[in-house]
């Protein structure tokens, strides 16, 4: 369990980093882009962790396949392996997403039309080939 | 289904490409996807899922670095976009109506012609600094396209100019063709564009196309994830292995000279360029 504690330390440690960011370094967009981005990767390892750790306690199996968003809810309230390390995966999935929301807040507070525009272009383009190959 | 020996391995070889990947503005899709294949004998759809979640976590690992340290255009990388996620829809559509075979023969030249070029031409601190005179180019001045960037390697801050923004424009969107077809991140056409091409200075180039991938991977790997395609062990070794890779990785390029990092992209892209024009010929039973 000490890795988990660590692990948390660590969660709550980049929390932390990311509320000061917010707090003081707004004018510093690439400052907030480096916590978001480093942020997602850290959330997500702490939950393979975490999946990996209740695998270990509750002696479940581990999943070879993922599980699909909508039935996540339920593995997560379970506290089945299978449902933290699908959530670890996701979470680094929408990490680049979540940057391109950023730069997208960013440039609408510069108020740069041009680049309101592609940015709004590349989210529509995301989801266009998530609804077009799904 | 994995085994221990399996997942290791994994984990050993994602570090590597993390590793690669970061130092050379590539996803590292390119070095995992065949390891996985051929060494692991992972099912292919299954290595391509495993390696889209390595070449986003290699991209937020290097990216943040890269960001943090401005090293990457941010401008240029949101104008790339564009074109890369048009292209990676683009690509899903070419990939059924286009055989492969010439895909492969037509990236196959054009990484060897990039090769070519990077090596002939070293870069000096000369070539990254603003060259006066003539004027930008319009849509790089209404853009703002144009940025500053500070090297270790000298310690100097040198100011760039981007040229040829629509040429480098229609490249990205080859590049996103690509990675909507392969599930690879497409910085190995994304780098010589930014640096051949828009006279993007070598290290800001690979920054700002680690920063692009991700984005273009993060489509294409939700995708993967919600056919079920996604397996969350080998997925875990991936994340782990790939972004212990880029925090040495990204301490590597800062330090480097611009020069050296040139040079190893240029081998990387010969032995890929030799590896496509291979495939599509089908020597070496089409393995590579």
């Amino acid at each position: 369990m000490i890795t988990a504690r660590a692990g948390l330390r660590l969660v709550q440690h980049r929390i932390a980093a990311l509320r000061r960011a917010v707090l003081t370094e707004v004018e510093d967009i690439n400052r907030l882009i480096y916590h978001i981005l480093r942020g997602g990767v850290i959330v997500s390892v702490a939950f393979l962790l975490f999946g990996f750790i209740l695998a270990g306690v509750t002696g479940h199996p581990l999943p070879d396949k993922s599980i699909p968003p909508r039935l996540l809810g339920a593995e997560l309230l379970r506290f089945s392996p299978a449902g933290y390390l699908n959530l670890g995966v996701l979470v680094l999935i929408f990490t680049p997403v979540a940057r391109v929301l950023l730069s997208l807040l960013s440039f609408l507070e510069e108020r740069d039309r041009a680049y309101v525009l592609m940015t709004g272009i590349v989210l529509t383009n995301l989801l266009i080939s998530v609804v077009l190959l799904a | 289904m994995a085994t221990v020996e399996v997942l290791l391995l994994l984990a050993v070889a994602a570090f590597l490409a993390g590793l690669a990947g970061s130092y050379l503005g590539i996803g590292g899709g390119i070095f995992l996807i065949p390891f996985m294949t051929l060494a692991l004998g992972i099912d292919i759809k299954v290595a391509i899922a495993t390696s889209l979640i390595g070449v986003i976590a290699t991209s937020s690992g290097a990216a943040s670095v890269y960001v943090r340290d401005h090293l990457t255009n941010l401008r240029l990388a949101m104008f790339l976009e564009v074109a890369t996620t048009l292209g990676a829809i683009a690509g899903a559509v070419v990939g059924i109506l286009v055989p492969n075979v010439y895909l492969f023969l037509t990236f196959g030249v054009v990484v060897l012609y990039a090769a070519a070029s990077m090596v002939r031409i070293a870069e000096t601190a000369k070539d990254r600094a603003y060259r006066g005179g003539e004027e930008e180019r319009p849509l790089v001045k209404r853009l703002n396209l144009s940025s500053v960037y500070f090297d270790q390697e000298d310690q100097g801050v040198y100011r760039y100019r981007v040229e040829r923004p629509g040429a480098g424009f229609g490249a990205s969107a080859a590049a996103g063709v690509f990675s909507g077809l392969l599930g690879v991140g497409g910085g190995f056409i994304k780098v010589p564009a930014m640096n051949i091409l828009m006279r993007v200075p070598m290290k800001a180039a690979v920054a700002t196309s680690n920063f692009m991938i991700g984005v273009t991977a993060a489509a294409s790997a939700f995708i993967y994830y919600s056919q079920g395609l996604v397996n969350p062990q080998l997925a875990a070794m991936v994340i782990v292995g790939a972004f212990t890779g880029t925090n040495l990785g990204t301490r590597l390029l800062v330090r480097s000279k611009a020069a050296n990092v040139r040079f190893l992209f240029s081998i990387f892209l010969a032995g890929l360029g030799i590896a496509m024009a291979a495939r599509a010929l089908g020597l070496f039973g089409g393995v590579l």
